[in-house]
């Protein structure tokens, strides 16, 4: 009897969480997708990088025009990235021909344990160290893994952050390979991990670029430039670096001190004077 | 027996639906430091010629840990108290507790890892023509952090320290006796 009890209980949990499943996959999901979907032509631009791969190839994401890449940001000693790698490879080799293009991207990792790992795991697309420069462009990665689905228009459609199932990545591949090159999937829709009204935030190339990274010289001229270098050159940092703001901000990207303080400075070069 | 069955039902529905939720972008939630260290000494002053204990006390986020000492799997990154010896303050020792073991979604085994609150404790000695005075030790602490789905980057904060050297004669005091006493530093 208690055996039935059980058994009773098990079989309806199951129904239960299969109908939470489904009512997330069609109806609660759906309604968050109308939001992605609402957001198409306004999809960003995937930022363009230019870099060496692990086997000395050039690796510039332009190349990739017309394709759908899947970019990786992930690192050897990152566990729920290396689970996902091996998923990548089969994606890579089952939509080669379709128009799919994985990269991986590296961060804070050293060459010899990505080649070590790349002969192991067999990987079978192209594999380059990333830097801040880059991270930065692509709106900060706060953690590894985070993955970007890039249509065939060359603009972001997806964002996961975090370990996500193979099976989500297939689902949104097989969508943008659909669409025709170089136009947008207009129908495009995430398969995991949406929420509602969220939004793929990039970093402004002209303050990343910069050089005070950081600091948007658009406005200036080159002769302009090198006098604003002067004055941070004279400029000390009250970070705690005993740097002055220029080397501060070139040595070290993230210090919101130098950051803030540069700008200050650029504001004060651009008012005129009286 | 269908109500028995049916409140079962719900409360394994109700946990799986609270583990889906909390599981979703755990790390986005992620707003202040995920490991904050702190440091506790063992006595008010140490003697010339005399050990001092010292510890990093390192607090771990709810969610997260940070990899044990000598980890479970060689790619992953060890948790570390580095501390540069000054010219008279040697260290002697650094002991890390052993991590618990624990299995997470993106591992076929179970890692040994660090979670909630953290004491390294380490050994100071201080040299036997030590003058009396505070001496300055600068140290790091590394560390790299996960949660179920994604990992930050290794971070390393530094971790300071100030030991107050006291004269041959001096009377000294022992301090933060309950992080000392669980620490096997002798």
């Amino acid at each position: 009897m208690k055996q039935a009890k059980v058994l009773i209980g098990a079989v309806l949990a199951i129904v239960v969480v299969a109908g939470l499943y489904l009512v997330n996959r069609y109806w609660i999901a759906p309604a968050t997708m109308v939001q992605t979907t609402k957001a198409a032509g306004k999809r960003p631009l995937a930022p363009d990088f230019s870099l060496i791969d692990i086997n000395g190839r050039k690796l510039e994401l332009a190349d990739y025009k017309g394709k759908v890449v899947l970019l990786d940001f992930w690192a050897t000693w990152c566990g729920p990235c290396r689970i996902e790698i091996p998923g990548f490879i089969q994606l890579q080799d089952r939509y080669r021909d379709q128009g799919l293009v994985v990269l991986g991207i590296y961060i804070d990792d050293n060459a010899e344990s990505v080649n070590a790992f790349y002969k192991d795991f067999k990987m079978n697309y192209a594999v380059a160290a990333g830097d801040s420069q880059l991270t930065e462009l692509y709106g900060g990665i706060l953690g590894l893994p985070t993955t970007f689905l890039i249509g065939r228009d060359g603009r972001i459609y997806s964002k996961h952050s975090g370990a996500t199932d193979v099976s989500v990545f297939e689902e949104e591949i097989k969508e943008l390979l659909g669409a025709p090159p170089s136009a947008e999937a207009a129908e495009f829709k995430q398969a995991g991990g949406v929420q509602a009204g969220e939004q793929i935030q990039l970093g402004d190339p002209a303050e990343i670029n910069s050089e005070v990274p950081g600091v948007n010289l658009s406005k200036l001229n080159p002769a302009q430039v090198a006098q604003f270098k002067k004055v941070l050159e004279a400029q000390p940092c009250n970070c705690g670096c005993k740097l002055n703001l220029l080397k501060c901000r070139i040595s070290d990207r993230s210090c919101g001190v130098s950051r803030r303080l540069a700008r200050e400075q650029l504001e004060k070069f651009m008012k005129p004077t009286t | 027996m269908q109500r028995g069955a049916i409140r079962s039902t719900l409360q394994v529905g109700l946990a799986l639906v609270v583990l889906c939720a909390l599981s979703g972008g755990a790390l986005a939630q992620t707003t202040g430091p995920v490991v904050e260290v702190k440091t506790a000494i063992g006595a008010d002053g140490v003697r010339p010629g005399s050990n001092i204990k010292v510890a990093a006390l390192a607090s771990i986020a709810p969610g997260f840990h940070i990899n044990d000492h000598q980890p479970t799997l060689d790619y992953l990154i060890p948790t570390e108290w580095k501390v540069e010896p000054s010219g008279k303050v040697s260290v002697e020792k650094i002991v890390y507790p052993k991590g618990q073991m624990k299995k997470f979604a993106f591992s076929d085994t179970q890692l040994s890892v660090y979670e909630g609150a953290l004491t390294v404790g380490a050994l100071l000695k201080v040299d036997r023509k030590a003058r009396p005075g505070t001496y300055a030790l600068k140290g790091q602490f590394k560390y790299q952090a996960c949660n179920d789905h994604a990992c930050l980057p290794p971070r390393s904060v530094p971790v300071n320290l100030v030991v107050k050297v006291v004269a041959r004669g001096a009377a000294v005091k022992r301090t933060n006796a309950d992080v000392f006493n669980n620490l096997q530093l002798d």
